[in-house]
């Protein structure tokens, strides 16, 4: 799988501590999160499938 | 000058009719429910009457904006309604995530009463582990301490009852999913599922569905029944 660099939200690239890749619970994409888009509980969505968090 | 007061007085009650319908709507309590009802019991995991038996739809007379979505509607007594449809959907997709994951690299903690005894036996059902009561701070953090352990996922029960657990698993960069009722923030958790999380009956029931899906997905038996998992009064 191949490892994703930028946050899904807001595309800022994942290098600070607090950070998360996880796979999208629909399709298994692989999407990340940055630590103040977690902090913020900022909506993501995968690409691939359209799947909406949090 | 008449004429025109007239039509602003014709505009603000054409404007005001829908307006009242919507809310008669919302209101009004037995109609939209059963249609929903009807709508969802065809992919449903179980009968909608057992979700609504359990209370799982139970919210609180508190809602934030981070679970607005997931509200169904306002009860004329001022208590929000979860979606059941929304419960449903997550719950198949949470145990579709969770069991892409090494179940002993699994954490599942609940620091709220109802929920220590299915979160204990949805761990031991999965092959995971669990913390409830107390989370001793440093547990996902500090290695000296003694019942230090790095999971891969995070399982909570109440992201406000379990902050400090939260907290660990942010700064390990550990994915969060959360059961989290209306009035809940859902910051640092990476997958809601919305439902009461209050109700002795709603947590089996939640833990009880998750267990039995990651299960099937992983295609091992799954030998429990729902009254295995209800903690007694």
């Amino acid at each position: 799988m191949v490892k994703v660099e930028f946050c899904t939200s807001c595309g800022v690239r994942l290098k600070e501590t607090g950070f998360v890749r996880f796979p999208c619970p629909s399709c298994d994409t692989e999407l990340g999160r940055c630590v103040s888009c977690r902090q913020q509980s900022n909506m993501y969505e995968c690409k691939k499938c359209g799947f909406v968090g949090p | 000058m008449e004429e025109s007061t007239d039509d602003i007085e014709q505009t603000t009650v054409e404007e005001l009719e829908p307006a009242q319908a919507e809310v008669d709507e919302i209101e009004t309590e037995s109609a939209p429910e059963s249609e929903h009802k009807e709508n969802a019991i065809a992919t449903s995991l179980i009968p909608i009457d057992e979700y609504l038996a359990a209370g799982v739809h139970i919210g609180t007379q508190q809602k934030t904006q981070d679970m607005l979505k997931f509200v169904y509607r306002v009860r004329t007594d001022g208590l929000y309604v979860l979606d059941i449809q929304s419960t449903d959907e997550r719950i198949k997709k949470v145990a579709h995530f969770l069991s892409k994951y090494d179940p002993s690299r699994i954490l599942v903690a609940s620091a709220r009463q109802y929920g220590q005894f299915p979160a204990t036996k949805f761990s031991k059902s999965i092959g995971a582990r669990s913390m409830v009561g107390r989370f001793i701070p440093g547990s996902l953090t500090n290695p000296s301490l003694e019942g230090f352990y790095e999971p891969d996922v995070v399982i909570v029960t109440d992201p406000s009852g379990d902050a400090q657990v939260i907290k660990e698993a942010v700064s390990n960069g550990v994915p969060v999913v959360a059961l989290c009722d209306t009035n809940n923030m859902t910051s640092n958790v990476d997958l809601v599922i919305p439902s009461n999380n209050k109700g002795r009956k709603a947590l089996s029931l939640v833990y009880w569905l998750l267990a039995r899906e990651i299960a099937t997905e992983r295609t091992i038996p799954f030998n429990y029944e729902l009254s295995d998992f209800e903690a007694g009064i």
